[in-house]
């Protein structure tokens, strides 16, 4: 049995993607209480954009808005002694820190402490691994020649385990700034901290129970109204509040949000984001253990309150996963936009047109695609054809090339349509070819990562 | 005819090339038939050759509601994608226009 300390934990959540507000965090700060706010900035595909940074200036690397976020938060969080934790160091968590530690000074905030989490970023160690046998087999398409895009690669990172957050947090730390760990290790890592839980058989439903609730109040206002089908139900989403989860030591918890915020929280919209992004739910495998999500008890116990109790599930998996960014060549595009009468009909006539244009153009794509915006878009072969004339229908193309030359055929052969085109042919900018980075999912032996943690004072 | 759309919610999002969708049964009432209507072979009718891998539907009796697996069905992934919705959000919805099994009707 685990002898309970007592006590309770209040985390915030103040970012759930790079791009997300910054008053709703702001806010949290200023009349939240917390104990915690924990951040989350990166998506798979964030980390390929940020080693190209990286790469470009060695100064560079971190989330960009990083700088602009902290120097609004630091000396909310200072007041009100809440300490910070993120993974917005992406590519470059030192020279994120580094950042961060002139700005507490600028602030006038010496002696703050700022924590350094590294080791999830494995690119120079790949080709160690690859000679010493490693297979890293695609978890989406089996493929296992990770060789055959050997010199295209450009990120590895691990999704890393909250321990190296603990350790910090341990030593202090007033702000954490991780690259790639989990996002879910930015919730786990603070209440295993606070509550003294280890990684032993005593406390894996308490782990399980914080990877729960870390899940479901991570991509921030999503719990909160945000993204939810009932959105005619949800009140002032322009002003949106974040999260806030009150954690007691025995395992339970309550989901909440600032009282005068908009949206809501109710059984709904923590249900909503339970089922969200994940596989097997009674598997849902983090880097700190599996939770399943099957034995959860959620129960409204007030306005704006939701109790989540029951929280279960096993010991950590052996193996991280690793995401591995590699180029992977470029996509044109282009949209084209036709009015009523035979809305319709004009489409299909320029996607004839477009393909006789592409011809003459000598277009070499791998893969082709069109959409009728307005019609099949989003729904694809699930959509019904329309039994009526539109309003407007527009047509959406994109290719798949290996250069970016012949992505950009695509806008012009788009632009050459405005007056080939069918008779009310209308248009927005054309769009620029865009690189393309594919991911390549695979698993990594936990003994060939090893985090550390580093403590800057300002 | 009753569709998915009158008695569940659905939130959709990605993990590689595998689109996952939480469809919640809007009152417990409605969740045996969800779990009637919502099938792996009823979901790959729906989604044609958008959805090239196998489709897994899992209960969770807790929340009334179930997790839809539908593999290889982006494309390639959200980096890697030709669609507009390059995450999935937007075809999750594409559920609700499963027709509801009623109690009795069928095997």
């Amino acid at each position: 049995m685990v002898q309970d300390m007592g006590g309770q934990v209040r985390i915030g959540a103040g970012s759930g993607f790079w791009g997300d507000a910054l008053d709703p965090a702001v806010e949290l700060l200023e009349r939240g209480n917390l104990d915690y706010m924990s951040m989350d900035y990166l998506a798979e595909l964030t980390m390929a954009l940020l080693q190209r940074q990286k790469l470009k200036d060695p100064q560079k690397g971190y989330i960009p808005d990083l700088p602009t976020h902290m120097r609004a938060l630091l000396p909310l969080a200072n007041a009100s002694g809440t300490r910070l934790v993120c993974n917005g160091g992406g590519a470059n968590p030192r020279a994120a820190a580094e950042r961060i530690r002139e700005l507490a000074r600028e602030l006038g905030l010496g002696g703050m402490r700022i924590a350094v989490v590294e080791g999830d970023d494995l690119l120079g160690a790949l080709d160690d691994m690859l000679g010493s046998g490693a297979a890293f087999e695609n978890m989406d398409t089996g493929e296992t020649n990770l060789a055959g895009i050997r010199n295209r690669i450009v990120a590895a990172n691990a999704y890393t385990d909250s321990s190296a957050i603990q350790a910090a947090l341990a030593e202090g730390a007033d702000v954490v700034i991780a690259g790639r760990v989990s996002d879910n290790a930015l919730y786990v890592g603070p209440l295993m901290h606070e509550f003294g839980w280890r990684y032993e058989d005593a406390y894996t439903d308490r782990i399980a129970a914080a990877i729960t609730i870390g899940h479901v109040v991570e991509c921030a206002a999503a719990t909160t109204g945000g993204m939810s089908s009932r959105f005619d139900e949800m009140p002032d989403m322009g002003r949106v509040g974040f999260p806030i989860v009150e954690f007691d030591a025995d395992g339970t918890a309550v989901v909440t949000k600032l009282e005068g915020t908009g949206g809501r929280v109710d059984a709904f919209t923590v249900k909503e984001h339970l089922t969200y992004e994940i596989g097997d739910p009674k598997q849902y495998l983090m880097p700190d253990g599996i939770a399943d999500f099957t034995t959860v008890r959620i129960e409204e116990v007030g306005k704006d309150r939701v109790r989540l109790s029951n929280m279960t599930g096993h010991p950590r998996p052996e193996r991280l996963k690793l995401v591995i960014g590699y180029e992977d060549g470029w996509v044109g595009e282009g949209m084209l936009f036709f009015p009523w009468p035979y809305a319709l009909e004009r489409a299909e006539k320029a996607r004839e047109t477009l393909l006789q244009r592409f011809e003459r153009l000598g277009l070499k794509a791998d893969q082709m695609h069109f959409d009728l915006v307005g019609v099949d878009m989003l729904h694809g072969p699930a959509s019904p054809r329309p039994d009526y004339d539109p309003s407007e229908v527009g047509l959406r193309v994109a290719v798949h090339t290996e250069d970016r030359a012949e992505a950009e055929k695509v806008r012009r052969a788009c632009s050459q349509l405005w007056i080939m085109g069918p008779g009310g042919t209308s248009f927005g900018a054309p769009q620029k070819a865009r690189p393309v980075f594919g991911l390549w999912p695979t698993l990594v032996s936990r003994d060939l990562v090893r985090q550390t943690t580093d403590i800057l004072e300002a | 005819m009753p569709l998915l759309r009158d008695i569940a919610y659905v939130r959709s999002g990605d993990k590689g090339d595998v689109i996952s969708v939480g469809v919640i049964a809007k009152s417990p009432e409605d969740y045996p038939t969800l779990l009637r209507s919502v099938t792996p072979a009823a979901v790959k009718a729906l989604m044609g050759d958008w959805v090239k891998g196998e489709v897994e539907v899992h209960p969770m009796d807790n929340i009334e509601a179930v997790v839809v697996l539908m593999r290889n069905a982006l494309g390639g992934g959200a980096t890697r994608t030709l669609r507009l919705d390059q995450t999935g959000k937007a075809l999750g919805n594409g559920l609700l226009r499963l027709t509801v099994v009623e109690e009795g009707a069928g095997a």
